[in-house]
């Protein structure tokens, strides 16, 4: 909080920032980490735009201006049709292979 | 406000959704009615998009839509593509048992996301766009629901894509907070008060959008998905995503790096030129090490992405129009090379691999012949279309003051030649192994004659080019 | 350290720790768990910033509704999480790396000097953030609206394609209609007859 010279009392942006940041870092980390677990990979998409909400909403309140919230509110809209979408294919899968595990079916190359 | 702007979207947008309950209410005897209504819709909209011909640029709903000759080009281009895919894909459907409404009414929704995308003005509605294409894409390469290689490919499809969301909108949201706006004019305004090179929160957002782009392009090394998409998807829908959607993004790519950041192409130049060459260099070779004729053309779709970018990299009016002429060009193309997939293939599996093309000359000399002019198109044969395309962006290219990048092409385009005469010659000097014979509908014949007569008519008459030309000029 | 710094760092504590526990745990019950609470805490995180709307919607659409379709999914699924897990240390040590490299290049960007702004002043007590929202939502942004809209149609479409099927022919169901319209005279039938004597009394 030791920024030229002051002490700060209140948060400042960049430690708004910064935990987005972190998360972000995590959700990449549990994408790599988790590459045959489906589920933790959709869950770690939503962390991802949990982060970039974090962003978005932080801007919005330190620049004053209501168009971040609004683009979080309608990624947060998005972010639901696409993980519906997505646990549908991961159903269908399921049922054609009996498993989520995508590289134990890999019948494809690559 | 002026609604009146965006009349071919809203048209679109009302059909589709009669489409959707029309199809509620059909009984599976009369399914063709759904697939006449969606082609109906498309030219009403496609004679919509041609009465708004604008020479003036106009915004519409507070500046998020924005109505330019680009965009009517653009949008024209994308309907016409998504009427072809309808009549062709039509027998396929028939005879996979998975001719149903609501292939057609998913397509209009991708394709009314592609429309979003032409005339966004701003990032929120880039994403939305982008978004409302990608979610009915994912649904449709899973469109087959019982064959376990879509579902597979589906998966993957989706992982990647909502990851490249993830980082377009990370990059999205420091802009937004950089700048302070979402509108890409006021993005322009602080890109051009800054020195890019030097300003390290703009090239990080810079990095996470190039990074979310390429995966959205398929270019290396952001690739991975694509081979496995293009083989795992239905035919047609393959077909879908070798086509529109690359116009939409380099629509998209114009609206943000362009549009947005023109003043920081210093950036964005040198992190285009990585991508490129990585591109022309994995796609090429790997395609030629490929038995699997859908994986073939995946990669050589990669190199042909490299090219549309590399048309941005000469950051000059002659370099956009010559990607944007790129990019409609290898629409068109890519369209008849499916084409002839879906021809060959039959009730028992898909033609997919490079054996099925074995004798196509005797089997159905006209296929042949037109498989043939598509494939040189593609290597860059003169005098067909795709020659001038790769002529139009290496001047630019060379013209900008990169001449290795432009050897680099050119290199690797003969090399790339190899596997599409490879292809050629299994058609002409080899025996057929399938000696059944091949009938397609009147309208799918007539179609694809189009379709090659465009292939070789585009590169001849420079009306496109000029078209492109005065469309860059007007939107820059 | 103010007050308000005591209630941040508490929230974004439980929001990293959480986050860590989504990615690492074995047991996807538990992941969907520990997401729910990374979405409570980073919800606290907003209403800090003054979107109160955002962080209710927050709790209610991706607690209430998103993450019970993750659980749903889970439960519905029969997952064998040991097969899933492999491979997990062996990533481990690379994938940490990797995620130390990306958070510290990206911590050293968030903290350079573009970013430090003042304070703004807090807004006043009768501030209403779901009003201001709604006022710009319904007038300013009513294109992506309606585009949200089309994108809520296409996931409804999409997973009803993908995931409905028809139940076989010869499943048994209740038909309400015949149920309804059934009369006395079709279930009880009334017959006269003559009294029996019983036999041997």
């Amino acid at each position: 909080m030791q920024r030229r010279g002051r002490v700060h009392k209140m948060v400042q942006l960049s430690d708004f920032l910064v935990v987005s940041a972190l998360l972000f870092a995590i959700s990449i980390a549990g994408i790599f980490l988790n590459r045959k677990n489906m589920i933790i990979i959709l869950m770690s998409i939503e962390l991802m735009l949990l982060a970039v909400n974090i962003n978005f909403i932080a801007f919005s309140h330190f620049s004053g201006d209501m168009a971040g919230q609004v683009f979080v509110f309608f990624i947060l809209t998005v972010a639901a049709a696409e993980a519906a979408i997505g646990l549908a294919i991961l159903m269908v899968l399921f049922r054609n292979r009996g498993t989520i595990n995508v590289q134990e079916i890999d019948e494809m190359k690559g | 406000m002026s609604f009146s702007l965006a009349t071919p979207e809203i048209f679109l947008l009302s059909a589709t959704c009669f489409i959707l309950l029309l199809d509620v209410f059909l009984k599976d005897k009369f399914r063709s009615i759904g697939y006449w209504a969606s082609l109906l819709a498309l030219g009403v909209t496609l004679v919509l998009t041609y009465q708004s011909w604008t020479e003036a640029k106009a915004l519409a709903f507070n500046g998020m839509f924005v109505h330019d000759t680009l965009s009517v080009v653009l949008k024209m281009a994308v309907l016409s593509i998504v009427t072809a895919i309808f009549v062709y894909s039509k027998p396929y459907l028939i005879d996979r048992k998975i001719f149903k409404g609501e292939f057609y009414s998913i397509s209009l929704f991708a394709t009314l996301g592609m429309m979003v995308m032409i005339s966004a003005n701003t990032l929120l509605m880039l994403y939305m766009g982008l978004e409302l294409l990608s979610l009915s894409m994912y649904a449709l390469v899973a469109f087959n629901r019982d064959n376990g290689r879509c579902t597979e490919a589906a998966m993957k499809y989706f992982v990647l894509g909502a990851i490249a969301s993830g980082m377009l909108l990370y990059g999205m949201s420091l802009l937004y907070g950089l700048s302070g706006s979402i509108e890409l004019s006021s993005i322009a305004e602080y890109v051009a008060n800054q020195k890019i090179m030097s300003s390290v929160a703009l090239l990080f957002a810079l990095t996470f959008i190039i990074v979310g782009l390429g995966f959205k392009f398929g270019v290396a090394p952001f690739h991975m998905w694509v081979p496995d998409v293009y083989q795992g998807a239905p035919t047609p829908v393959t077909m879908m995503l070798a086509s529109a959607p690359k116009i939409a993004v380099f629509a998209m790519t114009m609206r943000l790096l362009v549009g947005g950041m023109e003043f920081g192409s210093e950036g964005w130049q040198q992190m285009l030129i990585p991508l490129i060459v990585m591109s022309m260099v994995i796609g090429n070779i790997a395609a030629i090490a490929q038995t699997n004729l859908k994986r073939m053309l995946a990669y050589s779709t990669i190199s042909h992405m490299g090219f549309v970018l590399l048309g941005f990299v000469s950051a000059s009016e002659g370099g956009y129009s010559a990607a944007m002429y790129y990019a409609i060009t290898y629409a068109i193309t890519a369209l008849g090379g499916f084409a002839i997939l879906i021809a060959l293939s039959h009730e028992d599996g898909d033609a997919e691999e490079l054996d099925d093309l074995r004798g196509l000359s005797r089997r159905h000399p006209w296929y042949a012949f037109m498989m043939m002019l598509f494939l040189f198109s593609m290597a860059g044969v003169p005098p067909l279309v795709g020659f001038f395309a790769k002529l139009y962006i290496l001047q630019a290219v060379v013209s900008a003051g990169f001449v290795w990048l432009a050897v680099i092409a050119v290199l690797m385009s003969v090399v790339g030649a190899f596997y599409y005469l490879r292809a050629i010659k299994l058609m002409y000097f080899d025996k057929p192994i399938d000696e059944r014979s091949i009938s397609m509908s009147i309208s799918f014949n007539a179609l694809l004659s189009v379709n090659g007569l465009l292939v070789v008519a585009l590169g001849l008459t420079p009306s496109l080019m000029a078209l492109c030309l005065i469309a860059i000029k007007q939107s820059i | 350290m103010g007050f308000e710094q005591i209630i941040f760092y508490l929230f974004a504590t439980a929001l990293i720790m959480s986050a860590v526990s989504v990615v690492t745990v074995r047991n996807p019950v538990l992941a969907a768990l520990f997401l729910i609470a990374a979405f409570f805490s980073s919800s606290a995180i907003w209403i800090m910033l003054e979107a109160e709307f955002l962080g209710v919607v927050l709790v209610l659409v991706y607690v209430g509704a998103v993450m019970v379709l993750f659980l749903f999914v889970i439960m519905m699924l029969d997952i064998n999480t040991d097969l899933l897990r492999e491979g997990f240390m062996r990533y481990l040590p690379i994938g940490l790396l990797i995620a130390v490299v990306i958070a510290a290049e990206m911590i050293l960007v968030m903290m350079s000097k573009v970013f430090d702004k003042p304070i703004p002043a807090p807004l006043p007590a009768n501030h209403s953030n779901t009003e201001a929202l709604g006022e710009v939502l319904y007038t300013q942004y009513v294109y992506p609206f309606e585009i949200a809209a089309v994108i809520l149609l296409v996931a409804i479409v999409a997973a009803i394609v993908l995931a409905h099927r028809k139940r076989p022919i010869n499943t048994k169901s209740q038909k309400p209609g015949e149920q309804v319209r059934v009369k006395s005279s079709d279930r009880l039938r009334i017959i006269k007859m003559d009294a029996e004597k019983r036999a041997g009394s």
